[in-house]
């Protein structure tokens, strides 16, 4: 038994060895399919990654009614940043609220003589919240509705929903990018899968002859089939190898045009292919192996029969 | 030996390769099986090693009845009986003792037995000092005796030549005739398949002639008649 399983190694190594042109231009096939789908996989974790950017950018801010003084707007504030749509919740004191406004428009001559003529800060503090998700919207607006609150803060539907129109419109964007990826994705994928399993056919093809050799001296189909699966498993292994080898170098290289067209929604491509590495390279893995494998057995079947 | 008892092997849609066989092979006999070609010889060593079913009849190997022999039955079928094709059939990718031990690989044997028997058949077919060789750095003859060695690394009580000599010369298919009566003489039955009339006329053993699928001639210290 372990004698037979060590010759099925030594043999499926041999055979690799032996056919090395065939090997690789076999590796070769599977990496650039690989490729394909690997560049698929971070388009789409891109665009989740810079939808979730858009996400946590987007804060609403809540005014204070004149009633509410600073003690009562910062126990509000705690309150609400406990919440758990919110992620964050600060209080924008008066004086921060006017210097804000003062750094934004200081080009602005006109603005800023009239804000002198004023004898006193004419705005008030406000409440700024960090919401984790924008289907919690409905949820944090009712929950500001209510009447412990209502005397403190001036809710207006309107800063909801045009930050939610906003974001939805971006989703919507993205998912129709999304949706477009997934369908390139499954004709790569399918095109991948069909070249993969031509290209390891072809190669069990020119070993038709060897198989019924096999046949003849006496060797079980087991024995004759497992040295071809051994073998499309490590073709698949090394195709996800080297192609880990050549992304990295290629995320660096890409990476300032993905700077320069994503501008400050941008992600690391390192940090993001290391966060998601067993995702993109194992999941690839394991389709490469069944992949190989199947169409291995298939065609080895084929001739097993002679 | 071997029984073949009314053995008929019919292909859609209506051709006979063969029509009620009947013969019977005993143990150390020398067999020479002719006819001209398409008369059905190589479809009866076809039966013979299970590559095909027959479509009626019975064939019996060494008390085995191997008529609806089963799949997996195959291999061990094959181990027991050396086959030796006029086309040598070897690894290309393989030397020669790698074509060799192939046959004891499949088979699990331990490599201390492999490197024992193997350079014996070696020897015996006379390929000393040739066994790293490729195939293709061996002549037809030479080609010829690693195929008879991996036929024989199993002993077989049985040895099917079918056209042996078919692409080799003169001068090598007298070698390899010798070899395949050294063998008999050993005590392996061989079963010669041949349209080579001089090659049949020579040995003087027994010939079983076949014509249309059907025996026409069984004689034992034969010639070639037809």
């Amino acid at each position: 038994m372990f004698i037979g399983l060590l010759r099925i190694i030594k043999f499926a190594f041999q055979s690799l060895m032996r056919n090395v042109w065939l090997s690789i231009v076999t590796v070769v096939i599977i990496i650039l399919a690989l490729f394909s789908t690997t560049f698929l996989m971070m388009f789409n974790l891109m665009t989740e990654h810079t939808l979730s950017v858009v996400e946590s950018k987007t804060d609403v801010y809540i005014d204070l009614t004149k009633d509410a003084t600073r003690e009562q707007a910062e126990v509000l504030t705690d309150e609400l940043g406990q919440l758990a749509a919110i992620s964050q919740a600060e209080f924008i004191t008066p004086e921060q609220t006017l210097e804000n406004f003062r750094n934004r428009h200081q080009d602005n001559d006109l603005i800023l003589e009239s804000l002198e003529a004023l004898e006193d800060n004419p705005f008030r503090g406000s409440i700024r919240l960090n919401v984790n998700r924008i289907e919690d919207f409905p949820v944090i607006l009712s929950e500001l509705s209510k009447t412990e609150y209502a005397q403190f803060l001036e809710v207006e539907d309107r800063e909801f929903t045009d930050a939610k129109l906003l974001i939805e419109g971006i989703s919507e964007y993205s998912e129709k990018i999304q949706r477009a990826g997934l369908i390139i994705s499954l004709i790569f994928v399918v095109i991948s899968i069909l070249v993969v399993l031509n290209t390891i056919q072809v190669g069990i093809y020119t070993h038709k002859e060897e198989i019924g050799i096999m046949r003849l001296v006496g060797a079980s189909s087991s024995f004759i089939r497992s040295p071809f699966l051994i073998e499309a498993t490590v073709y698949s292994l090394l195709a996800v190898i080297i192609l880990v080898i050549i992304i990295y170098p290629l995320l660096g290289f890409i990476q300032p045009y993905v700077d320069g067209f994503f501008k400050e929604y941008s992600a690391n491509l390192t940090v993001l292919v290391n966060q998601n590495f067993l995702k993109i390279f194992g999941l690839q893995l394991l389709g490469a192996v069944v992949i190989t494998v199947i169409s291995s057995f298939i065609a080895v079947r084929r001739y097993v029969k002679v | 030996m071997i029984k073949f008892e009314n053995i008929s092997k019919l292909y859609k849609p209506d051709t006979v390769a063969l029509n009620k066989i009947n013969l019977d092979i005993g143990s150390s006999e020398f067999v020479s099986i002719v006819g001209q070609s398409g008369t059905g010889k190589t479809t009866l060593i076809r039966l013979l090693i299970a590559e095909e079913r027959p479509s009626e009849g019975r064939i019996i190997v060494g008390g085995w009845d191997i008529t609806n022999i089963k799949d997996r039955e195959i291999p061990f079928l094959r181990r027991q009986i050396g086959v030796v094709f006029q086309d040598f059939k070897l690894l290309p990718k393989k030397t020669v003792f790698e074509n060799i031990a192939f046959a004891l690989q499949t088979c699990g044997e331990p490599i201390k037995k492999i490197y024992k028997v193997v350079p014996q058949v070696i020897k015996i077919v006379g390929l000393e000092g040739k066994d790293h060789r490729y195939p293709y750095q061996l002549s037809g003859g030479e080609q010829q005796r690693v195929v008879i060695g991996r036929s024989l690394i199993h002993k077989p009580k049985l040895l099917v030549a079918d056209e042996p000599t078919g692409n080799l010369d003169s001068i090598n298919t007298r070698e390899i005739i010798d070899l395949l009566k050294k063998i008999n003489e050993l005590g392996t039955t061989v079963m010669l398949v041949t349209h080579d009339r001089d090659v049949v006329n020579s040995l003087k053993k027994r010939v079983v002639t076949i014509d249309e699928g059907q025996i026409i001639g069984d004689q034992s210290k034969g010639r070639y008649v037809l």
